[in-house]
């Protein structure tokens, strides 16, 4: 045996011989991890704009256990797109309650300003070692809006191989999501109302339930490298519609908004907007690579998402971030890219005539969304995050991002103002060991 | 499709025993920074911003839970 | 066994049992005579489980099972799992020299103080069921070639002594000291800054004790008292080298650690020893605090 030095590697050797032995010293070792964060989320020409605080706790517990616990609060104001495109005429809307109406300028997107919203979510996961190299984590979750509420709970198998090196990922997921929209549930390609003569509106609420599945393997290859690679299959069923929003039925003599027959307003009461209709059920893949380096000093988190769906959603996601060592404090700087081809069937609009009988008002096709979170789009967000110590056991951090999201709807003519979005992210992070 | 995973999965497994190192050389991976998501706070408002402004979700792992924001 | 004794001191509780060969000592700094009772049987009955549950003199635990399988694979529970884990890194950490199958070669070797030396051949012919190289050991199973055994003698008292501290510090937040036949460990510090103070027997030519001064943390200490076998001028430790089947020469007589853990202290009071005359330069290489005699 050359001599050499061998404290650290006998240190870690001790510590996995004695620590896992006792339950105990993991209970007694272990701190509560706490996070704590407030999010500032604001969307310019004043759309979104939301305080989300987040607390998240985790923890060791006896008998190779872990619970990790999480709530976030949510409040929303501002104005939303509802679907309908800008037009060379003001257009006139009634908000979902049915009781009032709102306008919008020539030329200007059409936002539904009564949007408002609070959430509250809470989430658990309690993680249970089988046995030296596997173990499995239950999750639950619960989100709660004033007109949503979303259940959920996962399974996580986990095993070790190779020296755990190598650990093996199977999880399967199902939530169940209901919506109880304010007036009720739009009947799909029903023509939205004059306030006050009526709603089309059928039933209360509904709902969907997202099943997902996973495999995933993460591998260590170096002493400075790690590498993840997720598979993700899932599948949802129910209802999908977002019953806010409307696609605007064009007459294609003036391309403006339908005003004879079915949608001559004044005399049968209906708009020129159809409440939107999506396919009940979308499956979805999704293939997730992740890898961590660390540098001398500095470590980059690198990621890239493909995603796709049978709503022919195709997207792909990058996602960089480099964390810069300061002496004792860190700058992060954070690039992320995101591009998706538009759903099948998104549409700009529905044409009178073709897409929409004159008379009868009935859409002669399956489905339509103008959403534009359906339309082919892009997203590049830049961030910086600053992190620092306070004291031994808690760090304060600050972040804050620009989220640019430009929308790609090739019928958009010119002058027409889009769904395109800037975002401000502010973010304070505040954690400790307790 | 599932075949090709379990196939690949097959390789992965046995090319990966020759990867990895000794529980002693882990003091890097073992650092906050190293983690798969090293800030959860940030990782869920990310999740959540983007899964209510974007057509695609999901990657890192299942479930999450839903919101009305989509 | 009706050997456990739990006395008052000035300044603390002293019990002390007799386990794995060793007189043992539990010194308590608490007030009241039961919890002092309750620390002490729980450390007794600890390290009599770990003694029953590891030691190669018993042929009803898992060591006895694992060294009869006769090339069979044996699965293994998780804390010996873990153990034999790390004396699979110990092996790797020391390029050999630590290695849990070497006990075979004391059917050769008795070290009694006499000059009995075994002849080169029927040392190869125990070299033979040594290495931890041929021994299969993978996700807890366990396979020895015929012939070859374990022996987790080398850091059973050390881990005793760590799983007892666990423990003593579940039970209570007073200082406790658990000194296993020298290798002792503190469970946290005493109160008002004071510390624990041991005698320590330093063999070598002069038999003096010395005293060690123990905030926290622990102390192991390797020698070879009176197991050594003395030749020609050559005094042979009872450290044997499992590459070569022959004892350390020139080891030193006694090496004390003082580490965060008393299995860490040990096991680098070991490998000193097995450096022979360069125990001290391998320890200060370590930047560990130690005594070496």
């Amino acid at each position: 045996m050359q001599l050499k030095n061998i404290r650290k590697q006998m240190s870690l050797a001790t510590c996995a011989l004695l620590q896992a032995a006792s339950p105990a010293v993991n209970a007694e070792e272990s701190d509560w991890e706490i996070d704590t964060a407030i999010l500032f989320y604001s969307e310019d020409n004043g759309r979104v704009s939301a305080i989300e605080p987040a607390i998240y706790a985790g923890r060791e517990l006896a008998d190779d256990q872990r619970i990790d616990l999480r709530l976030v609060v949510d409040a929303l104001t501002g104005a939303t797109p509802n679907g309908a495109h800008p037009s060379a005429v003001s257009q006139t809307f009634t908000t979902p309650s049915g009781g009032s109406t709102y306008t919008e300028a020539p030329g200007e997107l059409p936002l539904d300003d009564t949007f408002r919203d609070s959430r509250v979510a809470i989430g658990a996961d309690w993680e249970v070692g089988l046995d030296r190299f596997s173990r499995v984590t239950w999750g639950g979750n619960l989100s709660k809006e004033y007109d949503y509420l979303s259940l959920g709970g996962s399974a996580t198998y986990a095993r070790d191989f190779n020296d755990r090196n190598t650990t093996f990922t199977t999880a399967f997921a199902f939530n169940n999501d209901t919506i109880e929209p304010e007036g009720g549930i739009p009947s799909v390609f029903q023509p939205m109302r004059v306030a006050g003569s009526g709603l089309n509106r059928e039933g209360a609420d509904d709902d969907k339930t997202i099943t997902d599945f996973m495999l995933g393997v993460t591998q260590v290859i170096s002493r400075e490298t790690i590498m993840q690679l997720n598979f993700s299959f899932g599948q949802i069923d129910g209802y999908q519609n977002d019953p806010f929003k409307i696609v605007t039925v064009v007459d294609p003599a003036d391309g403006l908004p339908a005003g004879s027959g079915f949608f001559d307003t004044a005399s049968t009461g209906n708009l020129p907007y159809v409440y939107e209709r999506r396919p009940d059920t979308r499956d979805r893949s999704v293939i997730y690579f992740k890898t961590v380096h660390h540098f001398e000093e500095d470590t980059i988190n690198f990621s890239y998402r493909y995603y796709n769906d049978d709503w022919e959603v195709t997207s792909h996601t990058l996602d960089l971030r480099y964390r810069y060592e300061l002496g004792n404090s860190y700058l992060q700087p954070h690039v992320r890219f995101y591009r998706q081809d538009a759903a099948e069937f998104y549409t700009h609009d529905l044409t009178l005539g073709t897409d929409v009988d004159p008379v009868s008002g009935a859409v002669s096709r399956d489905y339509a969304t103008s959403d534009y979170r359906l339309a082919e789009s892009e997203t590049l967000t830049l961030g910086l995050k600053y992190g620092m110590p306070l004291g031994n056991d808690s760090e304060l951090s600050i972040r804050g991002e620009v989220i640019t999201q430009s929308v790609n709807d090739g019928s958009v003519r010119p002058g027409e103002e889009t769904a395109d979005l800037d975002a401000f992210v502010l973010q304070l992070n505040y954690s400790l060991l307790w | 499709m599932r075949t090709f995973i379990v196939i690949f999965m097959m390789i992965f497994l046995s090319a990966c025993s020759s990867l990895g190192v000794q529980p002693w050389d882990r003091d890097l991976l073992a650092k906050d920074s190293m983690q798969l998501v090293p800030d959860y706070l940030d990782n869920f408002f990310d999740e959540h911003i983007y899964f209510s402004k974007e057509a695609s979700s999901g990657g890192q792992g299942v479930g999450g839970g839903g919101c009305g924001c989509n | 066994m009706n050997d456990i004794r739990l006395k008052r001191d000035p300044d603390c509780w002293r019990g002390s049992f007799i386990a794995m060969a060793s007189p043992c000592e539990v010194l308590m700094e608490v007030d009241e005579e039961e919890l002092a009772g309750r620390v002490l049987e729980t450390v007794v009955d600890e390290a009599r489980r770990i003694e029953a549950k590891f030691s190669r003199y018993r042929d009803d635990n898992i060591i006895a099972r694992i060294n009869s399988a006769q090339g069979d694979s044996v699965t293994v529970d998780e804390e010996s799992a873990r153990l034999l884990d790390f004396a699979d890194q110990l092996y790797q950490m020391s390029d050999g020299l630590f290695d849990i199958t070497s006990g075979v070669l004391r059917k050769v070797w008795r070290f009694d103080g006499s000059d009995r030396i075994p002849g080169p051949r029927a040392i190869q012919q125990v070299l033979k069921n040594v290495g931890w190289h041929k021994v299969t050991w993978r996700n807890s199973q366990i396979i020895l070639d015929q012939g070859m055994e374990i022996d987790l003698g080398g850091l059973g008292k050390e881990y005793a002594v760590d799983r007892c501290i666990t423990l003593a510090r579940e039970l209570t937040d007073k200082s406790v000291l658990i000194n296993f036949g020298g290798d002792l460990a503190v469970s946290c510090q005493r109160q008002g800054g004071k510390c624990w103070s041991v005698g320590r027997l330093v063999t070598g030519s002069d038999q003096a004790v010395a005293l060690f001064q123990l905030f926290t943390g622990a102390i192991a200490t390797s020698g070879d008292a009176n197991r050594y076998l003395l030749k020609d001028g050559v005094r042979y430790s009872h450290v044997l080298n499992p590459k070569s089947g022959w004892p350390v020469v020139d080891a030193p007589h006694t090496v004390s650690v003082a580490a965060a853990t008393c299995t860490e202290a040990g096991m680098f009071s070991t490998l000193a020893m097995l450096q022979g005359p360069q125990a001290r330069e391998f320890l200060s290489l370590q930047g560990v605090e130690y005594w070496v005699n």
